[in-house]
């Protein structure tokens, strides 16, 4: 009795295994979806923000029209990224936003009167907000792809990926060669910051 | 030099490590001293229904930590729920950061204190809370604030609160098992003194028994503390690979550090929630090794070099 009943526990234990395993995969493949997702939502939000603060913030700013024009390029650059629905092109456009910053925080400078000012001040923080928002979705979508990219091939788990032929997720594409993966000699020579 | 997937899952052995021995340990003690129990009984099983009654009464106490002591903290501290006008950062940190985690945004909560510190509680992710104080809200940028936050979030996301107080019930039981045991000795005598035990081996085992009666209420005690600072330097790396800026939590960390105010609403029970030990002691440089350990948390310097390596 008792020596049959071993074999048996070990594959009641096994085939948990391979299900809680397989579980592990197909959620996280639904995560990642939804994680993509949250992307294009939270960029969404970054269109419809971006000129609510372009108009309270528009008196303020009327000497400074790059800026205005580079707000107003980069909601263009969302609006239709999120409507060619592609990854990667939404996860491009977020950037653009991040770059207006320093052009705020460099006007603020040359305007001390723009400093004390409370819609500058909001403006900024809301723009670096949506920003923040934009990179943390994909870095949502980064991790998870990383998660299950790593147990697809690491031991043991990486049985039950093959058993179900899991292929590898690409995650946010980014291309493995180019300038942003080489070093310029340029690049070596420490900064030089004049204060 | 480390890279924080290392550094987590190297945090996650140890602490591993630590609840396994602490397992280990507090089934070793209920079985010695259960057999010490029934020495005393007169009959052998007999123990084993002391072990259950220190459970459940130490399971109903933590119970009521469990599920009610998020409560009556924000009750006691006159928490207000945090406003997105007030706290921008506050609010809008935790809110991306909870992005950046996949869990729902936690409730948060502000206490009026100037003290440094922030904490969070509940049972899981779909009910956390984190409270941060306003003396904490308004010194820290919003980079170090991003660290402080995505600490707790990183408690929440570990399930500490259900570790620490499935730990704390186990704790519970010891303690009430030993002062059961020491009772007995001095009230009840033993019945029974016809018994056949009552040969060598029974008084070797009522020794035993004693000396753990004595002993595991303070080893399970700290190895409770122990467990509670291993989930610290956990939390810690966990929260660097949420936010990948070591930096934003290390300079919390040392602002934290320098202010010595302690916060009038915490206490004893919930002093392992806090970010940093809530209470210091006026007694400065008491990190000697030993004083370490019986704290909840690891001293600021270790987590900050800690730290440090995964940059």
């Amino acid at each position: 009795m008792g020596i049959f009943l071993i074999p048996i526990v070990i594959i009641v234990v096994l085939l948990f295994w391979v299900a809680s395993t397989y579980n592990f995969f197909v959620s996280s493949k639904a995560r990642i979806k939804a994680a993509v997702q949250e992307i294009g939502n939270q960029l969404k939000r970054q269109a419809d923000l971006i000129p609510n603060l372009e108009a309270s913030a528009k008196g303020y700013l009327k000497h400074e029209k790059g800026i205005l024009k580079d707000l107003a390029d980069a909601r263009r650059a969302i609006a239709s990224a999120v409507k060619s629905g592609d990854v990667q092109k939404m996860a491009d456009a977020g950037s653009k936003v991040a770059s207006v910053l320093p052009a705020i925080s460099i006007a603020v400078e040359d305007n001390p009167e723009l400093k004390g000012s409370e819609v500058v001040t909001k403006l900024m923080d809301e723009l670096r907000d949506t920003s923040d928002k934009v990179m943390y979705a994909r870095r949502l979508v980064i991790d998870l792809t990383a998660d299950f990219n790593v147990r697809r091939v690491s031991l043991p788990s990486n049985i039950v990926a093959n058993m179900f032929k899991f292929k590898e997720l690409p995650g946010l594409i980014t291309p493995e060669s180019g300038d942003h993966m080489e070093v310029s000699s340029k690049d070596t020579k420490s900064p030089k910051v004049n204060l | 030099m480390q890279n924080i997937y290392e550094a987590t899952s190297s945090n996650k052995m140890k602490s591993w490590v630590v609840v396994v021995g602490f397992l280990v340990f507090f089934t070793f003690v209920v079985y010695v001293l259960s057999q010490a129990f029934s020495v005393y009984m007169g009959y052998q099983p007999g123990g084993l229904g002391f072990v259950g009654m220190a459970l459940i009464i130490s399971g109903l106490m933590s119970f009521g930590s469990y599920y009610y002591s998020d409560k009556i903290i924000l009750k006691i501290s006159r928490a207000r729920e945090a406003d997105r006008k007030k706290d921008f950062q506050f609010y809008t940190v935790a809110e991306n950061l909870s992005i950046a985690s996949g869990l729902p945004k936690p409730r948060l909560y502000v206490i009026e204190d100037t003290a440094l510190n922030a904490f969070a509680t509940r049972r899981d992710p779909d009910h956390a809370v984190v409270v941060a104080t306003t003396g904490l809200l308004s010194i820290l940028s919003r980079t170090e604030l991003e660290g402080v936050v995505a600490h707790e979030l990183a408690h929440v996301k570990n399930y500490d609160i259900r570790l620490m107080s499935v730990v704390a019930v186990m704790v519970g039981t010891v303690a009430l098992l030993g002062d059961m045991f020491l009772r007995m000795s001095f009230y009840g005598g033993r019945r029974g003194s016809s018994d056949k035990k009552s040969g060598q081996a029974g008084t070797v085992i009522l020794v035993i028994g004693l000396i753990f009666a004595i002993l595991s209420p303070i080893i399970a005690k700290m190895i409770q503390l122990a467990i509670s600072r291993r989930r610290e330097y956990l939390a810690d790396a966990s929260a660097i690979a949420i936010t990948r800026q070591p930096g934003g939590l290390i300079s919390a960390l040392k602002k934290l550090g320098a202010d010595r105010e302690p916060l009038e609403a915490a206490n004893k029970a919930t002093a392992h929630l806090y970010i940093v030990n809530p209470f210091f002691g006026k007694k400065k440089g008491a990190t000697s090794k030993f004083a370490s350990l019986f704290n909840t948390h690891p001293p600021l310097t270790e987590r900050i070099t800690a730290l440090e390596k995964m940059r």
